[in-house]
This record gives structure tokens, C-alpha cells and sequence, in this order.
């Protein structure tokens, strides 16, 4: 029995009156450890709230009660999902899917598969930020850092550098088109999730925004024929940078009143 | 110490009145805010002192509550997400008061204080204790011990691993015992063992 055993008997056990004989047998030999039991053990403030604080609150809720319907996180799931595909999938009809007949299976496959993936996992996150006292099995701070990583790893690994003539007229385009896709995802994306970013605003609105641009790199990465390595970075992944950087900005709002 | 394990008793109702809360049953309200209050109340108070704000931080927690009660799954423990949103409530209040800070302006001469509303108490001992911790250590043992939440549960509530919020225990309990083995928190308490 070391100090980090007893240590852990506290953080699972912090009110408990009786250790173990072998912590026992450790806390007579250990004068640091005594001293941590005990100061753990201090008695806490016995500060009440008072009556009327508390009747003012109840009175307060009262006033406003009425039936609520649960979240759903399967259904929040799913609308996510549903609204990415449908959106992606009104694009690439309306502007075409010219990538698909240019890229190698191995591109197409990869590059789709990651999107895929991505989008998934941020749906999954945006749901458990927007219930709190979620299990967090993916951090969502490390979630938008870790996609934008991936993407850039696929399209470094599977794209070549390639001579381009007018790389920024061709670039501005595919920006401005996939910020558009994304702009008319961020809409439904908004009115599902408004009512659940409550823990934190700006996180939210960084995973909501990137996933926003997702939907618009989504969409690109069917249409434009482009396979540049440059021009994939700057104007596909871009769009989702610009995505969450519009998110964050949105969700920091109220913080700036 | 029996007064948390009541407590923790207690706690076991809070998912079914948590249930009749969102059905809109008059009667849930009190017996969640009887409940929580003492609990919530301590744990803002370690967090920032003045019994005054930790009140104002309680109410407000309270309306948070009230706004988001939609976002509890029946069925889940109630605390972590009580905790989430007062951990929430407690960052927000934190902003609010720096940002009064950094908007008001310095007087060359300062104004006679006025009467103080409380009493100048001092802390109690855990409280005390508990100050010498950077934040983040301070809330995981506020949780544990205040709040009578798992391990788990206080992963729930800080959006982190179980792990995370071991590691954050285990170095508050190291700092803890090098403070008291320096003797610098026996000072504090005034000699208090």
C-alpha cells in the first residue's frame, strides 16, 4: 500500500470512515497521509441557503412550469446526419459531380471516407455538447483540431502538386461556392442546436460551424475536378476553416454584450 | 460526514422528481431546489468566497436549470448534469465580474468602506484548505467531496475523462500534502488539526 492507493481510496471513497487494514497499517506509518485523511475530512461550510432565498426560487419556477419534451439524442443524431446528406446531395445536383470521373478509386474513397468519418464524429460531438453531464468519450476541444489534421494529412498523402493557371480566381470560386453550401447548412444546423448550447456557447458554435463547413467541402470534393494539392488545401479545407472560424465567432457572441 | 451520506440518500430520489420536473408537477420544484441548494450553495461558496455572489450564483443557476430542464434524459444521474450547468454558471459569473473589474475606473481618493453586509467570518477549515488549489483541482474536490459525486460523475460534469479528473485529484492531493507538510495550511487555519 503506497500514498497513491490512499489517495485513491479518497477520490473513490471521500466520505468513507473505514479504510482497508493495509491502508490503515499505511496511514500509521505515513505522516503525510495521516495529515491528508484528516484535513480531507474537515467538516464543509454549514452554510444554508436561506428560507426565503429558496422560497423566492421555487416561486420563481412555479410561475413558469410547464411540460417539456426530453431531448432525444438519437433523433438529434440523426436530424444532423440527415440534413448534411440532403444538402450535400441538393448541391452536387445542382453544380455536378466532375470529381468523381477524375479522382482514383483510392482518392475518391479516402477522401469521401474521411469527410464521412469526420461529419460523424461531430455530429456525435455537437449531440453530447449540447446535453450536459454527457459522457465525453471524444474531447470536443481536441475533435475540430483533430479532423482539420486528418484532412490535411489525406490530401497531402493522395494529391500531387500540380501547375495551375489562375490559382486564385479558380480558388475564390470553390471558396465562395462551398461557403455558400455551408452558409445553407449552418441555417437548420442553428435551429436544431440552439436550444442545447448552453455549456459552451463558442465550442458549440466552432464544432456546429465546422461541421457546417464540412457540408460544403463535402460537396466539393464531388464537384471540383481540381486534384492540385494547393488547391485542395486553400479552397476545400478552407471552407472549413472558414466554417468554424464563422462558429466560433457566432457562439462568442453573447460574451461580447 | 452522516450528513453526506444522507445526502447521498437523498440524491437517489432526484431522478424520479427530475422526471416529474419536466412533466410540469408543482411539486418537484421544491423538492429539487430543498435537495440541491445546500449542495450547490458550498460549492460556489469554495469556489469564490463571498457568501453574497454564491447566492446570486445559486438563483441563477436555478433559472439556467429552469431554461434547459428539456436537455435531462430520464434515466441518467441527475448531479453531473446539475453540476455541468452550475460549473457553467460559475465561469459565466466569473467573466461577468472581471469584465465590472476592468470597466471600473480608479479613484484618486478612495471612499470610506461602507458597513459590511456579513460578517467577517473566517472561512471554514475544508474551504480554506481547498483555496490553495489552482482552480481546476479545486473544482474536481469540491465535487468529490462537497457534491458527493463519483469519480465518474465528476467527468460527466467537467466534460472530461474519468482519468482526467483522477489525475487532477491525485495532484491536488499531492500539492495538499506538501502544503501541509510545510505547515503552510496549519497556519492558515490558525493551528487547526
Amino acid at each position: 500500500m503506497s500514498c497513491d492507493d490512499v489517495d485513491r481510496a479518497l477520490m473513490e471513497e471521500p466520505f468513507t470512515s473505514r479504510f482497508s487494514a493495509q491502508a490503515q497499517e499505511h496511514l500509521r506509518g505515513c505522516r503525510s497521509c495521516r495529515e491528508l485523511v484528516r484535513a480531507v475530512r474537515l467538516p464543509v461550510s454549514a452554510d444554508l441557503p436561506s428560507p426565503k432565498t429558496l422560497r423566492r426560487i421555487e416561486l420563481d419556477i412555479v410561475a413558469n412550469l410547464r411540460p417539456v419534451r426530453p431531448v432525444a439524442p438519437k433523433r438529434l443524431f440523426a436530424t444532423l446526419v440527415a440534413i448534411f446528406v440532403c444538402v450535400v446531395a441538393l448541391s452536387v445536383y445542382r453544380i455536378g459531380a466532375f470529381a468523381i470521373a477524375v479522382m482514383s478509386p483510392l482518392q475518391t474513397g479516402a477522401m469521401l471516407g474521411t469527410l464521412a468519418i469526420s461529419s460523424g464524429l461531430l455530429a456525435y460531438s455537437l449531440v453530447q455538447q449540447a446535453i450536459p453531464g454527457s459522457r465525453h468519450r471524444i474531447s470536443p476541444r481536441l475533435l475540430p483540431i483533430s479532423i482539420l489534421i486528418a484532412l490535411t494529412v489525406v490530401v497531402v498523402l493522395l494529391f500531387q502538386f500540380e501547375q495551375e493557371r489562375n490559382f486564385w480566381a479558380n480558388a475564390w470560386w470553390c471558396i465562395r461556392t462551398g461557403a455558400a453550401i455551408g452558409a445553407l447548412a449552418a441555417v437548420p444546423f442553428w435551429l436544431v442546436l440552439r436550444r442545447g448550447a448552453i455549456l459552451s456557447p463558442s465550442m458549440t458554435g466552432l464544432a456546429a460551424g465546422l461541421f457546417a463547413g464540412l457540408v460544403g467541402m463535402a460537396a466539393l470534393e464531388i464537384h471540383c475536378p481540381n486534384l492540385d494539392i494547393w488547391h485542395i488545401l486553400v479552397s476545400h479545407i478552407g471552407v472549413g476553416v472558414l466554417g468554424a472560424t464563422a462558429g466560433l465567432m457566432v457562439g462568442s457572441f453573447p460574451r461580447w454584450r | 460526514m452522516r450528513e453526506n451520506v444522507a445526502a447521498q440518500r437523498s440524491y437517489a430520489d432526484l431522478d424520479h422528481w427530475m422526471e416529474r420536473y419536466q412533466q410540469a408537477d408543482p411539486h418537484a420544484p421544491a423538492a429539487l431546489v430543498s435537495a440541491l441548494s445546500p449542495a450547490l450553495l458550498r460549492f460556489f461558496r469554495s469556489q469564490v468566497a463571498n457568501r453574497e455572489q454564491a447566492d446570486d450564483l445559486l438563483q441563477e443557476t436555478w433559472l439556467r436549470i429552469h431554461r434547459v430542464r428539456h436537455t435531462y434524459r430520464p434515466g441518467e444521474p441527475v448531479l453531473p448534469w446539475i453540476y455541468a450547468i452550475a460549473r457553467r454558471v460559475r465561469v459565466d459569473g466569473y467573466r461577468r465580474t472581471r469584465r465590472i473589474i476592468r470597466h471600473e475606473t480608479a479613484m484618486e481618493a478612495l471612499p470610506e468602506p461602507p458597513a459590511l453586509l456579513e460578517p467577517q467570518n473566517p472561512l471554514p477549515a475544508f474551504e480554506t484548505l481547498v483555496a490553495t488549489l489552482p482552480d481546476a483541482q479545486r473544482e474536481v474536490i469540491t465535487m468529490l467531496k462537497v457534491g458527493g459525486l463519483s469519480l465518474e460523475e465528476v467527468a460527466r460534469a467537467t466534460s472530461s475523462t474519468v482519468g482526467a479528473v483522477k489525475q487532477k485529484a491525485h495532484r491536488a492531493y499531492e500539492r495538499l500534502r506538501k502544503l501541509l507538510h510545510a505547515g503552510a495550511v496549519h497556519d492558515s487555519w490558525g493551528g487547526a488539526e
